[in-house]
């Protein structure tokens, strides 16, 4: 299978109950994003608000294709600047409720079954240390303010049947990905994330990765390193871009942000 | 979860990292730094003892970026010429799975 993200190792887990299946759970899985997506629309109007997190790549691909693997739940990016704003306008959310035992992730209502988790999380562009995460309370919209989250830019506004989607440049994603703390199953998956960022990088891109690495405390940029020979040693997973097929580009990655 | 103890747990984690990093060149550092020689290989063999002394001896470089895991691997980098001619060199994959790590001596091939 190939797709935005380079070489695929194998079609989905899901392939094996036929191929309409298959497409039929992915359509599902791209409208059930959108139409979140198109619930929290009045939020991501708020200007500094990113779609983040795993599901970026997923509405990177041509026309939001929806292809990789990853959990039911789209990550906002609320920069502490706009925190205000974004509370003024909750009361336009009428589809998603905050959870009662979190009332920074909202959930669908009952009646609108088809939608995802919206996880809030704080942007402060003062931090970028992990160590430097806090909590910023509120009655209303609690966030954890979570360091690397600095590292994204701004990128693109997807535009697709009237949706306006903020998404945050590849680079920047691609090194808060690599900057995070990694553990288990979630790990290995968000470090296939970067391999499909790789992937489709482009040479400014890239150029734009090593500025955002050369301006870390030397403590991250050890981990963006060691986070990519782990990625460099994966294997491939079901539904995910393929590792293998981006180890030139780790390599040479590797070799440009290597101490010299 | 609540978000101060998920607060608690990034900073928790952040201190092992910084625990980790203050550790790289010693012992606990070992394996980033046989992932990091690794990295920049694009083939790996498994060869002998005496395959290594050999292409040690032809002038090819050690890397001692295996001498931390016990026991010790030797690594050597060679071309992807002279690996069209090692003679009993088993090709692996190129992940930390049993049988790369059940050998004792690599030669790995760089990147072009």
């Amino acid at each position: 299978m190939g797709g935005a993200w380079g070489t695929f190792a194998t079609q989905p887990e899901h392939a094996h109950v036929g191929r309409l299946a298959w497409y039929t759970y992915w359509v599902t899985f791209r409208d059930r994003l959108l139409a979140t997506l198109r619930a929290i629309q009045p939020i991501l109007d708020v200007r500094g608000v990113l779609v983040a997190g795993s599901e970026v790549p997923n509405l990177l691909e041509a026309n939001a294709a929806t292809t990789l693997v990853v959990s039911q739940d789209v990550d906002l990016a609320i920069p502490i600047a706009v925190h205000e704003e974004v509370k003024a306008r909750l009361d336009q959310i009428t589809r998603l409720v905050p959870s009662s035992d979190e009332p920074s992730v909202w959930v669908p209502r009952p009646e609108a079954a088809e939608l995802i988790e919206v996880n809030f999380i704080g942007l402060d562009p003062a931090i970028v240390e992990p160590m430097e995460t806090y909590e910023k309370q509120d009655d209303r919209l609690p966030l954890m303010v979570f360091g690397p989250l600095s590292l994204l830019t701004a990128g693109a506004v997807v535009e697709i049947d009237g949706l306006r989607i903020p998404l945050p440049q590849p680079a920047g994603l691609a090194l808060e990905k690599l900057v995070s703390d990694r553990t288990g199953e979630k790990g290995d998956r968000d470090l296939l994330v970067v391999a499909g960022l790789l992937a489709v990088m482009t040479p400014s891109d890239y150029e734009h990765l090593e500025r955002g690495y050369l301006g870390l405390p030397i403590e991250l940029r050890h981990q963006v390193r060691s986070n990519l020979s782990i990625l460099s040693l994966l294997d491939a997973r079901p539904g995910m871009p393929d590792p293998r097929a981006q180890r030139p580009a780790v390599d040479a990655l590797v070799r440009r942000l290597e101490p010299r | 979860m609540t978000l101060a103890e998920r607060v608690k747990a990034v900073h928790a984690r952040a201190r092992v990292r910084r625990w980790e990093y203050r550790q790289r060149n010693l012992a606990h550092g070992a394996w980033g730094r046989f992932r990091a020689a690794l990295t920049h290989a694009c083939e790996v063999y498994a060869i002998d003892d005496a395959t290594a002394a050999a292409l040690l001896a032809e002038g090819f470089a050690a890397d001692d970026r295996g001498q931390g895991l016990e026991p010790p691997r030797t690594l050597v980098w060679i071309t992807a010429e002279r690996a069209a001619y090692l003679v009993d060199a088993r090709p692996l994959a190129i992940r930390l799975d049993a049988e790369l790590l059940a050998a004792r001596c690599l030669a790995l091939v760089p990147f072009p």
